[in-house]
């Protein structure tokens, strides 16, 4: 009864309770004197927050943030044929910067990342925008993402399947008479790899997008048209400015997974498939520099966040972000 | 005396830690950061009591299709062994597992002839074998160059045993291109996007250095000159491929689907696969010439039932279970007796009366040094064969 009597009150400022049953704001006037055990266990009520959120924190902490330290303690190391000596040398960080193919791999990862990414923001956002405004229904949503019941690699291998020479697109092609020969650029390509990965992420995006199209009250789209505006202004100056962070949030979020994504690069991608993933698991397993690997990591980390600088300036040039805040 | 079905939250702390007051936040802690360093790290880091006899579990790193589970059977049921099985996708693989710290408990690995002064010198991840419990692993049974040479054999200790070998070389469709003569075959303009490349570095490194002129007197011991010219040679294999392939099961469906007709350096198993889902593919050895492989198993430093393991490899090199596998895998034997049992298409793989003569033809070569000052190391080769795949 005491924990019902409390979760019903009105939040009491730090210092619990004031005699008489007042609160500062005098919302609470009037009312009986709690029971005694009452005001500690609001004072208490802070803890409820950080004690949820305890588990995934600590698992994070432990699994993330304490590997990521390591990991960039590791990138300053020397290293030769598997063995590690610490030191604090910026040396591996030279390397990979001296290295032709690490500029040449990492730019095509950004390519591929920033394609899929805008071409699964773009196809997801009018399903987005037709699931929130347009029906009640969240059919079209589920048989969406229904495709993630399927494994990963199924997926490659049935775009393998669809794209290569005798493939469904090559063969329907034939068999309409409009070419001769199986287009043989559309499998082993980056157009491949696109087609592969927007297939991929496109679920992911649009459960992004939904989400943050439906805190935008439909009342602000009346309202908008009540006052005059078109359809493309109201998505321009009311939609997008308002779901900024859900949009953003989508576009980094696909880009960053893309970009750093090596296994669909190496099935389907030809010699796109060497990925800068690629160059640092080879720096881990084949070569033994953890140093070397791990500066590489951090690098396209700081490319990846420097990609993310960039999309919200472009976003605050579009003045697309109205509260000035970091996402 | 009933059972109690009704328990506070106290009942279960006084159960679980005591009369001493519950639990203690320091100790929840501890408890917590234990558990949580179990879960984490337990199958890895903790290895198990050691047994004295043929027994209990075993876990094993070998290639996929290479890990004796249909050949062991009866073995395994009549010892009470119980098989866990990793797979290996890239020789690579096995050293990653080993130098995180806290190596795991593998009882039994294998590794390729190249990674045998890494494995046993630089890394000293192999636990040097106790032979008088691989009694099968002798002078008489095995073929002389199997038993006690130095890929397996160096400072009078054994650290490996041979057990499975074979030819990396070129495979074709035989119903839709001719024989190939010479590797240099494969760059005819009509093979132009129907040819492929594997990233096994294991099998295409020796082959395109012989075929850049710097055959098994040379390889792997090149300066980066030498190292640049034999990727400049094979840029136009790379241009007139499809792709390069990243395992051999993708070689094998690429074949199936059509996408390619011949690979530039595959091995003996790819036609068997093939030819299971109706595409016929032979295995041919250009003028060049082919290099050959052989697998070995090692008992890991952190090894946690040695005796089941010797026991493993005793009855991996034995007649039957070496014949079973040559058959399964498409693989030659080390074991003279097995060759007797083998039906005639697995005998015929190799010329058993004259294995010097393959050996010869195709010797067993190492990996690039790891260390050196005038040679391209295996760390430059790696920077180049990534630069190679790039384009």
């Amino acid at each position: 009864m005491e924990v019902t009597a409390a979760a019903t009150e009105p939040r009491a400022p730090a210092g619990g309770e004031t005699a008489g049953g007042e609160t500062a704001g005098g919302k609470t006037a009037g009312r009986e004197a709690r029971p005694p055990g009452l005001p500690a266990l609001r004072s208490r009520r802070w803890m409820v927050g950080p004690l949820l959120a305890s588990p995934l924190a600590a698992f994070m902490i432990l699994f993330f943030i304490v590997p990521s330290i390591v990991l960039f303690a590791y990138s300053f190391w020397i290293a030769e044929s598997y063995h590690f000596e610490p030191a604090l040398s910026l040396r591996n960080y030279q390397k990979a910067f001296l290295t032709p193919i690490f500029y040449s791999v990492t730019w095509t990862g950004i390519k591929i990342g920033a394609i899929t990414a805008l071409l699964s923001l773009l196809g997801s956002f009018p399903i987005a925008y037709y699931i929130v405004f347009k029906t009640r229904s969240n059919a079209i949503l589920y048989i969406v993402v229904l495709t993630w019941f399927s494994s990963y690699l199924v997926r490659i291998y049935a775009w393998r399947t669809i794209l290569g020479s005798n493939g469904l697109i090559n063969s329907g092609l034939q068999s309409l008479g409009l070419i001769d020969q199986p287009l043989e650029f559309i499998l082993f390509s980056p157009l491949a790899v696109v087609i592969t990965l927007v297939h991929i992420f496109l679920p992911f995006a649009l459960l992004l997008l939904v989400s943050a199209l439906r805190d935008v009250k439909p009342e602000y789209l009346e309202a908008a048209r009540d006052l005059g505006a078109s359809f493309a202004k109201t998505l321009w100056r009311v939609v997008l400015p308002l779901t900024s962070t859900g949009v953003i949030g989508t576009f980094m979020f696909t880009f960053v997974l893309a970009a750093g994504d090596y296994v669909t690069p190496q099935l389907v991608g030809g010699r796109t498939g060497v990925t800068t993933g690629v160059l640092i698991a080879d720096q881990f397993k084949k070569t033994g520099n953890w140093p070397l690997g791990s500066a590489m990591a951090f690098i396209l980390l700081a490319v990846f966040l420097f990609a993310y600088f960039l999309v919200l300036q472009g976003f605050k040039l579009l003045r697309w972000t109205p509260r000035s805040r970091w996402h | 005396m009933s059972i109690r079905k009704i328990w506070s939250v106290q009942d279960i702390e006084r159960a679980a830690f005591g009369d001493a007051g519950g639990v203690s936040r320091r100790g929840a802690l501890k408890t917590l950061a234990a558990a949580s360093a179990t879960a984490a790290f337990g199958p890895f880091a903790f290895p198990r009591p050691a047994r004295a006899e043929i027994g209990g579990s075993l876990q094993v790193m070998a290639w996929e299709g290479f890990d004796l589970t249909n050949e062991l059977k009866d073995w395994r049921a009549k010892h009470g062994v119980t098989e866990t099985v990793a797979a290996i996708g890239n020789q690579d693989d096995v050293q990653a597992k080993f130098i995180a710290g806290n190596p795991p408990t593998i009882d039994l690995a294998e590794y390729n002839q190249g990674y045998n002064h890494l494995y046993g010198d630089d890394l000293k991840i192999i636990r040097p074998l106790e032979m008088a419990k691989i009694p099968n692993y002798n002078a008489q049974d095995i073929f002389p160059g199997f038993y006690q040479q130095p890929s397996w054999y160096w400072n009078n200790t054994q650290y490996g045993i041979p057990w499975t070998w074979g030819l990396n070389s070129l495979v074709y469709n035989k119903t839709k291109m001719k024989a190939p003569a010479s590797y240099s075959d494969l760059l005819a303009p009509d093979l132009k996007g129907k040819i492929a490349l594997v990233d096994d570095t294991l099998a295409t490194w020796p082959v395109a250095a012989a075929i850049a002129g710097f055959g098994p007197d040379r390889y792997p011991n090149l300066t980066h000159e030498e190292m640049a010219k034999v990727f400049d040679n094979l840029k136009a294999y790379r241009d007139n491929a499809r792709v390069i392939a990243l395992t051999y099961g993708d070689v094998i469906s690429m074949f199936v689907s059509g996408e390619i007709l011949a690979i530039f350096c595959g091995w003996s198993g790819i036609p068997v696969e093939t030819a299971k889902q109706k595409v016929e593919t032979a295995y041919v050895i250009p003028k060049e010439g082919a290099t050959m492989w052989c697998d070995a198993w090692f008992t890991p430093i952190s090894v946690g039932n040695p005796d089941t393991a010797y026991g493993f490899i005793n009855e991996a090199i034995s007649p039957t279970v070496q014949a079973q596998m040559a058959k399964a895998v498409t693989a030659g034997t080390v074991n003279k007796n097995a060759v007797a049992l083998m039906d005639p298409d697995t005998r015929a793989l190799f010329d058993y009366s004259d294995l010097d003569a393959v050996f010869k033809d195709a010797p067993l070569l190492g990996i690039p040094p790891r260390k050196s000052d005038t040679l391209a190391t295996y760390s430059d080769w790696v920077d180049a064969w990534n630069q190679f795949k790039a384009g």
